[in-house]
């Protein structure tokens, strides 16, 4: 608040002040007080007026930035109505009493929120967990099937796979914190993970998949990163060209790593890249070929952004999608 | 032959399960009485145990500290947890493996084999034989008669799996299966090209037409 403001502010009462006054002056002039007199009567009253009211500008000045001083300094600041120290004048007191009641109720809705939303997490994770069962069971029962109808029934119950690890992983992505573990991981494991869950589709789709330079180790958590290959590897197969590759590939950069998902497939339009970890965008190719749901490099940049994954997608039409991501190193952890 | 014990509750995946491994060649029994476990196990004595975590009455966690102070027994854990807090624990309390629902059969396979293999049962051999040829799977090399050839990681693998079922037809969709599950990932036309270099070695050393094609269904030897 600066001096002008708060004196703009104020501009009715400093007026009508003014007016008196001057009607006083007036008033004692007609009624024969001396021109010197009043001159000094006249000063006296406007040195206390600008007195007064500069103090009140210095303690208002004051006391705002001690309350702008608590609400820095709190973490949740819906709750700054209750941690202010009680007023001294009565109509500020009757403010923040407004004030801390309308927070109150909205603290409520706060918690609320939040433990809805923490029983949801708590739901979703806890089906997730049982719907693993009937499917390990479905798997199993495939086997006695004969070549064809098994391939075709474990690439359909590999869907069904890839859409409930999207669900956790979602659920899991609101506070990750909770499940990362941060290990030494091979990246010829990882790849060979993601690869394993996927093989069903990506040999269905006919991709051959080569590896390059995977003998190395990289500090993550092998089962994010693993879910985030994963979710590259069903984007390559998905949309993938005549006679697929995928080539996977990794070469240290410094003291980090980049591991390097390449197919030759479909490509992204250059306008729509900005937006591919945009939540629930598609592009035209999700649109055209249907059964995109915007949501795998959506939940791919959230986790990749808490592990410090470096993520970055480049594309040309027709000619195929290179997706990169950064490790950090070791010392950065 | 190895006997694998199953402690797992759901009765559809017990049963799949030990009718699978049977067909493996495991002698496998399940526990469908989870009073007492540790001195069932202790009867069985089995070569191997698969355990669930998520068992009625009590955690599969306590009932590995338990079978663990009576037997040395080979445990993985198979289970629908999957935080990483939970397989570390596990594997900290004495399991050998943790293999998360829902697995890939395959995988599954592979990695019972490897806990069996480092639990000392019987060495695989090192050399497949069929029909008078020999396969020496570390060295690589293929021979029959007096002649012998090298042949690829590829090629190996290939020729492996058809000795394996020699006899059968394999279809090329259960051959290309096998090969990615040596963590080799071709597709269709990179398994034709290698079994044209196979055939030709083969008809090198003096085996032309050993590798039967069956139309439409696929190779036989």
């Amino acid at each position: 608040m600066t001096l002008w403001e708060f004196l703009s502010d104020r501009l009715d009462r400093i007026l009508i002040q003014a007016v008196c006054a001057a009607a006083a002056a007036f008033f004692l002039r007609a009624t024969g007080t001396q021109s010197g007199v009043l001159a000094v009567l006249l000063l006296a009253l406007l040195l206390v007026f600008a007195g007064a009211q500069l103090a009140d500008f210095l303690r208002q000045r004051a006391r705002l930035r001690e309350l702008e001083a608590i609400l820095e300094g709190l973490d949740q600041k819906y709750l700054f109505a209750e941690c202010v120290p009680t007023p001294r004048s009565l109509y500020e007191r009757r403010l923040f009493e407004l004030t801390r009641r309308a927070g109150r109720d909205m603290t409520g809705a706060v918690s609320d929120a939040r433990a809805a939303q923490r029983e949801y997490r708590e739901y979703v994770e806890g089906w997730v967990h049982e719907i693993k069962t009937p499917i390990t069971a479905a798997r199993l029962i495939c086997q006695k099937l004969d070549g064809d109808t098994r391939r075709r029934l474990i690439c359909e119950l590999d869907q069904v796979q890839a859409h409930v690890e999207r669900a956790l992983f979602y659920a899991r992505a609101e506070s990750p914190e909770r499940d990362c573990v941060i290990r030494q991981t091979q990246l010829s494991q990882l790849v060979a993970q993601a690869v394993g869950e996927h093989r069903a589709l990506l040999i269905q789709s006919g991709v051959r998949v080569e590896t390059d330079g995977l003998d190395r180790s990289v500090y993550t958590d092998g089962k994010w990163a693993a879910f985030i290959l994963g979710q590259l590897l069903q984007n390559a197969a998905r949309y993938r060209g005549p006679e697929p590759v995928v080539t996977i590939s990794a070469r240290p950069l410094g003291k980090q790593v980049q591991l390097t998902v390449a197919d030759n497939g479909l490509g992204i339009p250059a306008q729509e890249l900005p937006r591919v970890f945009d939540r629930g965008f598609t592009g035209s190719n999700g649109r055209a070929r249907g059964g995109s749901t915007g949501i795998g490099l959506y939940l791919c940049k959230k986790l990749a952004v808490f592990l410090e994954l470096g993520l970055e997608v480049t594309s040309e039409e027709g000619r195929g999608t290179t997706v990169t991501l950064t490790f950090p190193a070791k010392e950065a952890l | 032959m190895d006997k694998i014990i199953i402690i797992e509750d759901d009765p559809a995946i017990r049963e799949e399960l030990a009718l699978l491994l049977e067909n493996e060649g495991y002698q496998a029994t399940a526990v469908t009485d989870f009073s007492d476990v540790p001195r069932q196990v202790l009867a069985a004595a089995p070569g191997l145990i698969l355990l669930d975590l998520g068992l009625p009455g009590r955690d599969g966690m306590s009932l590995c500290l338990d079978i663990r102070k009576v037997s040395r027994t080979p445990i993985i854990f198979v289970t629908s947890r999957d935080s990483a807090s939970d397989e570390l624990r596990a594997l900290s309390l004495g399991g050998d493996d943790y293999i998360t629902k829902p697995y890939n059969i395959p995988v599954l396979l592979a990695r019972i084999r490897a806990v069996l293999r480092r639990a000392g049962g019987p060495a695989e051999s090192d050399t497949l034989e069929a029909e008078g040829l020999t396969l020496h799977l570390t060295r690589g090399t293929v021979s029959a008669g007096g002649g012998s050839a090298e042949l690829t990681r590829n090629e190996l693998k290939i020729l492996a799996h058809l000795m394996a079922h020699a006899g059968q037809i394999v279809s090329r969709a259960d051959l290309i299966d096998a090969l990615w599950d040596s963590q080799i990932y071709i597709d269709d036309n990179t398994l034709s090209v290698n079994m044209t270099r196979l055939r030709a070695k083969l008809e090198e050393i003096g085996l032309p037409g050993f590798i039967k094609t069956r139309r439409g269904m696929g190779y036989q030897l």
